[in-house]
């Protein structure tokens, strides 16, 4: 029992074990940045062959810790209980740990504060792993905390930075405020059924039903978890953060923790894992009738959905500086995933989990490459990027590919998860095609902006500046350069096979709606 | 197990676009290479397509058919399939015959050659994509992998406002993809076809009910629409051709406009003849519209490039009004038309880069009298100006001729129309040519040196596929109605 038990969280030990290593060579005066990188990149590299290997990848079978029996199990007392919809999670969030700490092994050798910045990553993934194996309300809310502390330390750790230090101070702030409203949501749940393991709730809402005081508790914790998806109107504080943030932090954030939020939105609102008889498409002989709140869930979340796609958006539409521009449109693909949750059928989880999945490469690699022209001294301004196709050939067409991406331009996986979502939503049928619609229109809308960025690259004359054309041919180091070629290589070959993933991530979202049914 | 023809076709340009992008200063005799065998691959699919090979299960049939599996979900089934029929042969053909004229024609260019003839290689692929497609996913990806290339092509090699143009022609047919995109996608789910599949599409949709059809169709019209670019959607055109460079001109009023015509052919028409028949009226109206309105704004213009852009819009809608009177005759007039306006405006568009780049100015009011310092150049407007106004024996005239046949078949006396405004195209072609050819010389310089020789051979292909195919059209008609839909129950 206790070793099935260490075996389960052996993707969250390596982490956990890996971060504890840091802060110990930093106390024994080993700061070197490559050293200290070297441990976090080896640690989540690890970690993450673990959690393929544990969703069944043949190849890896010998790395296998978690016996098959344990993977979808149904709803047990257990705190805690591994979904293979949720390895897919630990996957993803290992990914942009990965490529964040690769690229930061690029940091300059000088810099303070290795050992803070490698080791509040590790902490903020042990989090994120954490909350993808959650089987109970507080469970996830502290998992959630725990990234979210290690997080806000991760946006002010230069210290130096005026801009760094207000960006994390506003981001403790609102997240201090967010956690608040969640915390106090689940004690009203708590209150209401009298426990908080997702199968005591799920039995109790049949017995139950849905009293106010735990309908209070569901839209403060819609509200709590809205603020960590940055949906709107809880989205303002996220573009402050991720524009003082250092731009790697900034890419963990964009591309990696915020992502915790929508998995939390799939194990409260659609899994019928917990809620099935409060919002699920649930229906026992005679019972029918509890499904009525799922209608209006789905609505809520759907206009939600629409509203942060939109503004983010227009918002991004307006923008002039390269970081606000990729937050704001950050903003509007939290509002693209949303729609997987407001659908809620297995194609549609499907769909929102590729999206994450994409978005992973997409974001996190376009704040990786925000953060190595920064680092050639180029301004943040988009005007100040004119021309630099030409001076940068390579770095540039990654953006390039990056942000066709995100605008959902095909052979990039950022138009198949697009593709498969929109799908999925006007397969369900009903109103859901006109999000399919409204998503469509927005990813029109969205190609303004990402083109005009192009534009300014590649077709805008370079600035006359000498002294900028020699900072211009600096090297970007190569642990910065093979994060953003994997992240390119990632776009292209998932844009042209998206078969690769797409199975394991239909047939997880399949069984995620299965487990306690 | 047949030979996979079409992938391999397929493979041959993207391994020479490939290479034409690493070849650097060589880069112009590797897309030539590629063009030539592509040519002839073509020539030989040609060469041995027969027949279609008939209905098979009550779902159309195509030519070197392949299918794949892609994409299988339990809810989502998307294979890559390609295939052929006579219809998109024939723009195959043309999409060849074009991309070996316009690597002749820019031998010339010195600016970032790798690049640029990478992409006019990239742009001829994803037409040659777009035509053979037979499934939903792969016809899309195609059909916007066109768009890059000719983004970058516009507004770096363009003239002088290349970034706005190139802007507004990347957003203006991205956002008509989507909406194509959300009318494809609906037209799979709600037809509950069990493939993206043309054929399971095809045989889905036969079960749509009168107002879907309508409304889809309606979807699928401005989708293809603004490619064609239908009135009023089609301001991005003469702003995108007046900047794009020749050869990239050349490409987007040869095949990119094609693109529209034959995705409104392939997935609307063909797919959704009952939606189309209560829209009947609507395609009326728009392609009169286009006809008089690309007539009369060309004769006010004085631009050279533009001149042909607008008679560019005029003549796809004579395409249009073919399209829409739905019929065997106009169908054929339709396809007919196209690969005739491709050849023919392909010409015009290199005859004004050349205009251009030997006198200093496309200026119609300026220049006067060129023809004895360049003759060549000058027989070559007077070529494509008589086969863009209808000169028989030329290749639009058999094209034009059927047109007008089926839509007096069709409507009776409103072919009055489309008639006298061909006498207004006559009329600016002749207007055009008087100032520009004859009369005193203006702005000409006793001596300027007539074309280059390769911008001479381009043309030259050109003007012999005009003379041929305006002579023997019957080699292209026989491929045409060799095609599945003239084998459609219920098609007139």
């Amino acid at each position: 029992m206790d070793t099935t038990f260490l075996a389960t969280f052996t993707p969250e030990l390596i982490v956990l074990a890996a971060a504890l290593l840091v802060f110990l060579l930093d106390v024994l005066g080993v700061r070197r940045l490559e050293t200290l990188g070297a441990v976090a990149v080896s640690a989540t590299a690890i970690a993450l062959l673990a959690v393929v290997a544990d969703l069944g990848f043949a190849p890896l079978a010998i790395l296998r810790t978690i016996p098959s029996g344990v993977v979808d199990a149904p709803l047990g007392p257990s705190l805690y209980g591994v979904t293979s919809l949720g390895l897919v999670f630990q996957g993803i969030f290992l990914t942009s740990a990965f490529l964040v700490s690769l690229a930061s092994l690029s940091r300059p050798s000088e810099e303070k504060g290795g050992a803070v910045f490698f080791g509040l990553l590790l902490m903020a993934t042990l989090g994120m792993l954490l909350a993808a194996v959650a089987s109970d309300l507080i469970f996830l809310l502290l998992s959630v905390e725990i990234t979210g502390i290690a997080t806000y330390l991760l946006v002010g750790y230069t210290r130096r930075d005026a801009r760094s230090l207000e960006a994390a101070m506003k981001f403790y702030i609102v997240g201090a405020l967010s956690s608040a409203l969640s915390f106090f949501g689940a004690s009203l749940i708590f209150g209401a059924y009298g426990g908080t393991t997702f199968a005591t709730l799920e039995s109790a809402t049949r017995v139950v039903g849905y009293p106010a005081l735990a309908l209070a508790g569901f839209a403060l914790l819609i509200a709590g978890l809205g603020f960590k998806l940055t949906l709107v109107p809880f989205h303002a504080w996220a573009v402050d953060v991720y524009d003082g943030a250092p731009d790697d932090v900034s890419a963990f954030l964009a591309g990696g923790s915020k992502k915790i939020g929508i998995f939390a939105f799939f194990l409260v609102f659609v899994g019928p894992v917990v809620f099935a008889p409060v919002l699920g498409h649930w229906c026992a002989a005679g019972h029918c009738a509890t499904i009525t709140l799922r209608p209006t869930v789905e609505l809520a979340l759907g206009i939600v959905a629409v509203l942060t796609m939109t503004i983010g958006n227009l918002l991004a539409l307006q923008q002039k500086e390269i970081k606000r521009l990729l937050a704001y449109s950050s903003i509007s693909q939290a509002g693209y995933m949303l729609i997987g949750v407001a659908v809620g059928t297995a194609p549609a989880l499907a769909g929102a989990t590729l999206q994450v999945f994409a978005h992973v490469f997409l974001k996190a690699g376009a704040f990786l490459v925000v953060a190595a022209v920064l680092g050639l001294g180029v301004g943040p301004r988009v005007e100040d990027w004119r021309g630099l196709a030409t001076k940068r050939p390579y770095l540039m067409f990654a953006f390039a590919v990056m942000l066709l991406g995100l605008a959902g331009i095909p052979l990039t996986v950022g138009f198949v998860s697009k593709f498969v979502l929109f799908s999925a939503a006007v397969q369900a049928e009903g109103w859901f095609v006109w999000l399919a619609v409204a998503g469509l229109l927005n990813s029109a809308l969205s190609v303004f902006y990402y083109a005009r960025v192009l534009k300014t690259v590649y077709l805008d004359p370079a600035p006359e500046d000498p002294t900028m054309a020699e900072r211009l041919e600096a090297p970007i180091g190569w642990g910065r350069s093979a994060a953003i070629a994997l992240a390119v290589g990632a776009i292209v070959v998932f844009g042209i096979d998206p078969a690769l993933v797409l199975n394991g991530f239909q047939s997880a979202a399949v069984h995620f709606l299965q487990v306690g049914a | 197990m047949t030979v996979p023809v079409l992938t391999l076709t397929l493979l041959t340009i993207v391994v020479g676009t490939v290479l034409t992008f690493l070849s650097k200063e060589r880069a112009r005799f590797v897309a030539l290479g590629t063009s030539v065998i592509f040519l002839l691959e073509v020539a030989g699919l040609l060469a041995s397509y027969t027949a279609w090979p008939g209905p098979s299960g009550g779902s159309p049939g195509y030519a070197y058919l392949e299918s794949y599996p892609w994409i299988h979900l339990s809810w989502l089934t998307i294979n890559y399939t390609v295939g052929v029929d006579g219809i998109s042969l024939v723009m195959v053909l043309l999409t060849a015959f074009l991309q070996v004229a316009v690597v002749i024609y820019s031998w010339g260019e010195t600016n970032q050659p790798a690049a640029y003839f990478g992409l006019l290689l990239l742009t001829c692929l994803g037409c040659f994509g777009v035509f053979i497609s037979l499934d939903i996913l792969l016809f899309f990806l195609f059909w916007e992998a066109v768009l890059i290339p000719m983004f970058f092509l516009i507004g770096f090699w363009g003239g002088p406002r290349r970034r706005y143009a190139a802007l507004k022609f990347f957003v203006y047919t991205h956002v008509a993809s989507i909406v194509m995109l959300v009318g494809l996608l609906a037209l799979v789910f709600y037809s509950g076809a069990t493939s993206f599949d043309f054929a399971s599409v095809y045989v889905a949709a036969r079960g749509l009910s009168t107002s879907v059809q309508v409304f889809l169709f309606l979807a699928l019209l401005f989708g293809f629409g603004v490619k064609f670019p239908i009135v009023p959607f089609h301001t991005w055109l003469p702003d995108a051709h007046v900047e794009a460079p020749t050869g990239a001109s050349v490409l987007l009023a040869g095949l990119l406009l094609k693109l529209g015509g034959y995705g409104l052919i392939r997935w609307a028409v063909e797919v959704l003849p009952v939606g189309m028949s209560h829209l009947t009226w609507l395609l009326y109206v728009i392609a009169f519209a286009m006809i008089v309105w690309g007539s009369v704004v060309a004769l006010a213009q004085r631009d050279l490039k533009r001149l042909v852009a607008y008679s560019s819009i005029n003549h796809m809608g004579i395409v249009l009004l073919a399209i829409a009177v739905y019929s065997q005759l106009g169908l054929l007039a339709a396809v007919l038309l196209m690969f005739a306006h491709g050849v023919v405006s392909a010409l015009l568009f290199m005859v004004s880069g050349s205009v251009h780049h030997t006198f200093g100015t496309r200026d119609i009011s300026k220049l006067g009298g060129i023809t004895p310092v360049t003759p060549f150049l000058a027989t070559m407007v007077m070529v494509g100006s008589l086969a863009s106004l209808g000169l028989p024996a030329l290749i639009s005239f058999p094209a034009e001729f059927t047109a007008l046949l089926a839509t007096w078949d069709r409507i009776g006396y409103w072919v009055v129309v489309p008639l006298v405004i061909l006498v207004v195209t006559a009329a600016f072609y002749l207007w055009m040519m008087q100032r520009v050819l004859f009369g005193p010389k203006r702005n000409v310089p006793d001596h300027a040196s007539d074309v280059p020789w390769f911008e001479a051979a381009a043309m030259g292909i050109l003007v012999a596929l005009i003379v041929v195919y305006g002579i023997l059209p019957g080699f292209l008609v026989n491929v045409i109605v060799n095609s599945p839909v003239y084998g459609f129950p219920g098609f007139p």
